[in-house]
């Protein structure tokens, strides 16, 4: 919300009027994050895809209930984030994201962003294991906030934690990573 | 940031993740013509619960006039309650059915809170039915606490995020029913006490209806944070907020 408040309430409010053409706008600009944060629950391209469509029926359903004023992405992840936890359960399925570096670290054409630092191979490769080797509510709470860049109320929202909570995890799992790379920062 | 920090970020931006699929398309042939809209939500579910209920008894009701007068409204975030001039007939049969969820053990209750005053509940049932999920605490009736009328249980505890489903519990009450604002430590709380009310849970997916409707005994409703609790059961209001004030992280 914080970088354009304005187009989202707009797009809400004329939605909520029966404006298919500016639902499908909001579809357009919050899918990549959407599908992201369901991939990082799921697991699967697959089931994250279900997620995300079910997902924006839903929301779109639920439009006549949404607070004026609010922030549209956290409401809209904690429908996304609820659709792809039943999809896991339905499938029966407790397997980890496996994380993987790109070959090209630039080839998927993502702009890192200028806090992003630039990491080598051998460094890259250390510090997924480390995530990886995390505990499961420590990896989401790494993965939601770094990875994905999600605020803390969206994180809240996508794993349906308190705020004080998403606060408390990031900075656990952050001593454990800093633990095991030796790290004093 | 941190270094650490930092190298998450980079980390981040360097994942194989898989390419996003473009949905808009398919969502877009998926919705309906108009959206479930925010006009006269309280006629409308409550003429949809006499349609439901006269189906679910099997039986022809006299349908009160549907233009029923909202007399006086009282709203929480996640709970509203009406006072109308009609209350429909709901047979106390109608209250057996509760859907709670699924049971889980109470260990998996983040972010929802738990009132220490009551001890440890007797079972504890998680629903994902509505964005940020709801829990439901149940306990059994015991020397002071009778069985409920309504609920079949002593006291029935339910949570949910009430800042991402403002309206998910409507309430009507009658003329014989008494609301009253409370402060519990601070958070804005409605006490409802009297004949019984009438509870709509609804879901956040417009036309799909897996809630029920049903009547309901004394309340209390309590917004804490982002959190909205309703705490019911044959008890009296000195004891609900007790009850209310003593709720706490797991």
């Amino acid at each position: 919300m914080e970088d354009r408040p304005l187009e989202d309430d707009e797009l809400v409010a004329r939605a909520q009027r029966g404006d298919t053409r500016a639902f499908g706008t909001l579809v357009e600009e919050h899918q990549t994050i959407a599908f992201r944060t369901a991939y990082l629950l799921t697991g699967s391209a697959a089931d994250a895809e279900d997620a995300v469509q079910d997902a924006f029926v839903k929301a779109y359903s639920a439009l006549g209930r949404f607070r004026p004023g609010a922030p549209f992405r956290p409401w809209l992840l904690a429908i996304v984030a609820n659709e792809a936890r039943n999809r896991r359960r339905s499938a029966g399925r407790r397997e980890r994201l496996a994380l993987r570096a790109a070959e090209d670290p630039l080839s998927g054409g993502a702009v890192p962003s200028p806090e992003a630092a630039l990491l080598d191979a051998e460094r890259r490769e250390e510090l997924l294991r480390a995530v990886d080797d995390l505990r499961e509510d420590d990896r989401m709470a790494i993965g939601c906030r770094y990875f994905l860049g999600l605020s803390e109320e969206e994180t809240a929202a996508a794993l349906g934690w308190r705020r004080g909570t998403v606060k408390s995890r990031t900075s656990r799992a952050l001593d454990r990573l800093r633990d095991r790379l030796g790290v004093t920062a | 940031m941190t270094e650490l920090e930092r190298a998450l970020v980079g980390l981040g931006a360097q994942l194989d993740l898989p390419e996003t699929p473009d949905v808009t398309a398919a969502v877009l042939r998926r919705i309906p013509e108009a959206p479930a809209r925010r006009r006269f939500p309280a006629r409308r579910a409550l003429v949809l619960a006499f349609v439901v209920l006269a189906v679910a008894i099997g039986a022809v009701m006299a349908v009160p006039p549907a233009r029923t007068a909202v007399l006086e409204f009282f709203g929480l975030q996640g709970a509203t309650v009406r006072r109308v001039d009609t209350l429909p007939a709901v047979p106390r049969t109608s209250a057996t059915v509760l859907e709670l969820g699924k049971p889980v053990s109470s260990a998996s209750l983040d972010p929802f809170l738990v009132p220490a005053a009551l001890g440890p509940p007797d079972a504890v049932y998680r629903s994902s039915a509505i964005p940020g999920g709801k829990v439901s605490l149940v306990y059994r009736p015991g020397p002071d606490v009778p069985r409920s009328l309504y609920t079949g249980v002593g006291i029935l505890v339910t949570e949910f995020r009430g800042d991402l489903d403002p309206e998910y519990i409507q309430k009507f009450v009658g003329s014989g029913t008494g609301v009253e604002q409370l402060d519990v430590d601070g958070s804005p709380a409605l006490w409802i006490e009297g004949e019984p009310h009438l509870v709509l849970f609804l879901t956040p997916d417009g036309g799909r209806r897996e809630d029920l409707i049903r009547l309901a005994g004394n309340t209390l409703l309590v917004q804490r944070g982002d959190i909205l609790v309703r705490i019911e059961g044959e008890i009296d209001r000195d004891r609900a907020v007790a009850i209310a004030e003593s709720l706490g992280p797991p």
